[in-house]
């Protein structure tokens, strides 16, 4: 099959490889002004969907072509690892458009709230396609900027505001660090192509400025993935934040912080080959997830708010892609990358379901939630999926991901190396941990008695996006193959 | 022939299990019929496979994943160590269907997991891919959770979590094991691909170090282990078993543990004798403790059903010892041990379920005369007892004779004759603990303690469950050969390894 797809390169000329974000600038800027002309509350989030879409398809066929795949200006760069990180991101946003209208917390502000949810998409598109560090800092700063007035949105809500707050001063504090790391960096090596850097320090000797920067750098996007210990902020603003915009931060804003310690920390040590620094390097991420899926899941047992739950278990997740980076192999950042997008349906069908679950007045306690089975029984059904999935229960897509994730601490450059094979016990001993909170909620559905039985019924919208997780959760278990695969070839781009 | 028999064979009953669980609200009554129509579809097959002279053809092998190097199949196979565990799957789930007719409570639930269970369990037992063998192992968690959380006992919410984690936790140690196996093995393929059919690895293990063996089967033997379960991994198991259902605990004592034993055998002794060789006395010493162990508590035991339960953990013990020879004697009667047993222990549990039912409780204490009150049910008891306690011309006799025969020849080899006093203590106490058991309960004065008037024999259906059961442990008691035949040239070739 062949598809004719030079009107790509007659739209965007020299711009190609960073059409999907001019598409999403046309749109976020579209939406208000058709919001102000039609004063319909509906128009915003349909013309969203509409952009999302339209970015995800072009996407998808530029990726499909590869003819495509180029570099704009050495700032941008549009290949296999970027075009299926972008997919991600569309993926989160469009589920996050989808359940947002039908919420009561995002009644006010229809046109800005879209918006804003796009221009912070853009962010991450760009940080995507970014190959040099001063791209990624304004990707990422254009996410956490725009996440602060998200946050802040439900602005009558105390929560909401502290939570904003917070949320502001532990992302500027990152956004600090992470730049006074990059000044470093360039300092050093003259340069901001990361894989130029990665050439330059190979042939360096110790020095403590580059031990600053690294730690500076870990530091400031440390925050962004919510890793142990720069991790304090992300159940208090989970919670806090309207229910639509937790699942955006928790499986969104959490990925571009993945994406972009990948592109840093892979391509500049994967270009420096086991010179300066590599092995000490690993040892820190690996100490670091180990203590962040360790902390997340038994922090998780106590908790009674169920966002509050699902952020820590969120954390936890965070430790298990960690692994990527102490391992450093290809084969296991296939399974990173996999992980992240079969963590998008789980954690965000969980989240979705919190939030379905709150239009309809239940409320966010894990107490709440018992005799949900009688009153609910396919929303339950979908949370239990969810939460086994989570749990890595096969034959879900969770399980799946961290079965090719964890085998990579074992599996490392085509041999079985005892080096890393802790870290796997630790991961694996984790994730039992983790079932025990998640047959809690499980408990609590099934086979709590609740106070009332009568029967709920969800929005239409949530229960689409409902479905739409628990297709992919179950079909990314049973048939992960072709997604494997695509994540496969975008891991080969950083270890070449 | 092409027709993909084993593959029907497991989607019968996943089938079956999708339509039942239709069956809720008004229809609930044509649920035990729906979930027994698909579970005796399936049985007929597993007879069928009884028949079938070349196993070997029925075999079947599609590529399932094939991403990122690794390739994972989905791969059936039978052979003379699974086929008899289909057929006691197949004819246990069918029976324990006929049982649970009478369950009122979301009957469509009920059999739903119970069909969910054996399409599990059918599945751990014909893979031939490790990475589908897991997943099936796996997913018979989930129904038995659902089992025991929703038709268990007071302390069913305790027992199921305690249940769920503890295998599962084993089952993840057991994972790291695969792992090492599929990865080291994928080293020595040709195609470099990281395939997790068992016949791919089987191939490159023989290029495996004696070092690597024995680590490898060191953590796929802990997660087979708490899974059969032997001291001190068994705490899980009487709690399970007090707290499940009847159709729960036949299932759970019946097929379930024997996916413990059945992983030993299939994965840790078939692909790794070098391992099996260095952890020999560990298997022989691990069994012997669980077997005098589980028959000594199962003395001090006052509720019937967890007496039973112990009585499992003490017959898987001898499995174990059966395995841990290493020789063709000790592997063909631990087979055959895991047959009757599964028979046996389905037989044992339905009595103590009725007890509990009929009579209003389990407590030892409680009850006394039962005999007079229940006539039937006092025979299947004494028959059931009988049958696991050894007794001459019933199953149970076999399968001890065969792994005592077994365990002499280990000891003989390793000069260590004194160590038969283990087998004649364990006898004892089993002979001891039944036979008590079963005077305080059936014989003696007719007790005042519980509700006489409300105590009730067993009723038709219940009769012929446990009756076809009877009669199978019966037959293959006095002519064990209709079972060894199955057996036999497994044993043989892979006893001939060490």
């Amino acid at each position: 099959m062949s598809l004719d797809l030079s009107f790509i390169n007659t739209i965007f000329g020299d711009f190609v490889p960073i059409a999907p974000e001019i598409i999403m600038i046309i749109g976020l800027l579209l939406i208000p002004a058709l919001f102000f002309i039609t004063k319909n509350g509906k128009v915003p989030a349909a013309c969203a969907l509409i952009v999302i879409a339209l970015t995800a398809v072009l996407t998808g066929l530029m990726m499909y072509d590869g003819g495509f795949y180029g570099t704009y200006a050495n700032l941008f760069t549009f290949d296999a690892f970027s075009g299926l990180m972008m997919e991600l991101f569309l993926i989160v946003v469009f589920l996050v458009v989808l359940i947002s209208p039908a919420s009561p917390e995002v009644t006010k502000h229809k046109g800005e709230y879209y918006s804003l949810l796009l221009a912070a998409s853009t962010g991450m598109l760009f940080v995507a396609g970014a190959s040099s560090l001063l791209t990624i800092f304004v990707g990422v700063e254009l996410v956490s900027i725009v996440s602060y007035a998200l946050v802040a949105l439900k602005k009558n809500d105390p929560r909401a505001s502290e939570a904003a707050v917070k949320y502001l001063i532990i992302g500027g504090l990152s956004s600090a660090l992470t730049l006074y790391g990059i000044s470093m960096l360039y300092g050093l090596t003259g340069t901001l192509q990361i894989s130029e850097i990665g050439a330059a320090i190979a042939s360096m000797s110790f020095n403590v400025p580059f031990v600053i920067a690294m730690i500076a750098i870990i530091a400031g996007y440390g925050f962004k993935i919510a890793a142990v210990p720069f991790h304090m902020w992300a159940p208090d603003v989970y919670e806090g934040a309207a229910t639509p915009i937790s699942t955006y931060l928790a499986v969104g804003s959490k990925k571009m912080g993945f994406v972009v310690l990948f592109k840093i920390f892979l391509v500049m040590f994967v270009v420096a080959q086991s010179g300066f620094a590599t092995g000490e390097m690993q040892y820190v991420f690996a100490a670091i997830a180990a203590i962040t899926m360790t902390v997340g899941n038994v922090v998780a047992i106590s908790q009674k708010n169920i966002k509050r739950m699902l952020a820590y278990s969120s954390i936890a997740q965070a430790g298990y892609i960690l692994i990527v980076l102490a391992v450093m192999s290809e084969y296991a950042l296939t399974g990173g990358l996999f992980h992240m997008f079969t963590h998008v349906f789980m954690k965000g069908g969980a989240f979705i379901v919190v939030a379905a679950l709150i239009t309809v007045g239940i409320g966010e306690k894990i107490s709440d939630y018992k005799g949900l089975a009688k009153r609910a029984p396919l929303v339950a059904a979908a949370m239990l999926l969810f939460l086994f999935s989570l749990a890595g229960i096969p034959p879900l897509a969770g399980f799946t991901s961290k079965f090719v994730l964890f085998s990579g601490a074992i599996y490392v450059n085509g041999v079985v190396q005892t080096q890393w094979i802790w870290l796997a016990f630790i991961a694996i001993l984790n994730s039992a941990i983790s079932l025990y909170y998640y047959a809690k909620v499980v408990k609590a559905m099934y086979i709590d008695k609740g106070e009332s039985e009568e029967k709920l019924k969800v929005k239409k919208s949530h229960a689409v996006a409902i479905a739409i997780c628990v297709i992919a959760v179950v079909a990314l278990g049973v048939f992960p193959g072709p997604l494997l695969q695509l994540c496969a070839d975008a891991a080969a781009v950083l270890f070449i | 022939m092409d027709i993909p028999i084993l593959l029907i064979l497991m989607l019968v009953p996943l089938i079956g299990a999708i339509a039942t669980l239709f069956m809720g609200g008004s229809k609930s009554k044509y649920a035990v019929y729906v979930a027994g129509v698909f579970s005796a579809i399936a049985l007929v097959m597993s007879v069928y496979l009884l028949f079938v002279s070349d196993l070997g053809s029925l075999d079947i092998s599609y590529v399932w994943i094939e991403a990122a190097g690794l390739r994972m199949n989905f791969a059936l196979g039978v052979d003379g160590l699974s086929i008899l565990m289909v057929f006691l799957t197949s004819l246990l789930v069918f029976l324990v269907v006929l049982f649970s007719s009478t369950e009122k409570d979301r009957p469509n639930y009920f059999h739903t997991l119970l069909l969910i269970m054996e399409v599990g369990l059918l599945g751990v037992y014909l893979a031939q891919d490790y990475f589908l063998f897991y997943i099936m192992w796996e997913v018979t968690l989930i129904p038995m959770f659902f089992l025991i959380s929703w038709y268990g006992g007071p302390r069913r919410h305790y027992a199921a979590i305690k249940f769920f984690i503890y295998t599962h936790v084993a089952s993840l140690v057991m994972l790291i094991g695969i792992f090492a196996l599929v990865f080291q093995a994928a080293q020595y393929s040709v195609s470099g691909l990281i395939d997790f059919s068992f016949a791919s690895v089987a191939m490159n293990a023989v290029l495996f170090s004696s070092t690597f063996q024995t680590l490898v089967f060191g953590l796929l033997f802990f997660g087979f282990i708490v899974k059969m379960p032997i001291v001190p991994f068994h705490t899980w198991l009487p709690d399970a078993h007090v707290e499940a259902p009847t159709g729960g605990s036949v299932l759970l004592a019946g097929v379930m543990l024997k996916m413990g034993s059945y992983g030993i055998i299939r994965v840790c002794l078939e692909v790794l004798p070098q391992g099996a060789i260095s952890w020999q006395w560990v298997m022989i010493i691990l069994g012997v403790i669980s077997m005098i162990y589980g028959a000594y508590a199962c003395i001090a035991q006052k509720d019937l059903k967890k007496m039973v339960a112990y009585s499992s953990i003490s017959h898987m013990g001898m499995v174990l010892i059966g395995i841990g020879c290493l020789s063709q004697i000790g592997i063909e009667f631990a087979i055959f041990q895991m047959f009757a047993h599964g028979l046996i222990a389905a037989v044992l549990f339905m009595v103590c379920g009725l007890a509990g039912h009929n009579f209003g409780t389990r407590e030892i204490p409680l009850l006394g005369g039962m005999a007079g009150k229940a006539p039937i049910f006092a025979a299947f008891m004494m028959f059931a007892f009988m049958a696991s306690l050894g007794l001459p011309g019933l199953m149970g006799f076999v399968a001890e004779f065969g792994l005592l025969y077994g365990f002499w020849e280990f000891m003989v080899a390793n000069n260590c004759m004194w160590m038969i006093v283990f087998g004649m203590i364990s006898m004892m106490l089993t002979a001891g603990y039944y036979l008590w058991a079963m005077q305080r309960t059936l014989f003696g004065k007719l007790t005042d303690k519980i509700d006489i008037e409300h105590a009730h024999d067993v009723s038709k259906i219940e009769a012929v469950v446990m009756g076809v059961l009877c009669a199978l442990i019966a037959l293959f008691g006095i002519m064990p050969n209709i079972v060894t035949d199955f057996i036999v040239n497994y044993a043989m070739i892979l006893g001939g390894i060490f």
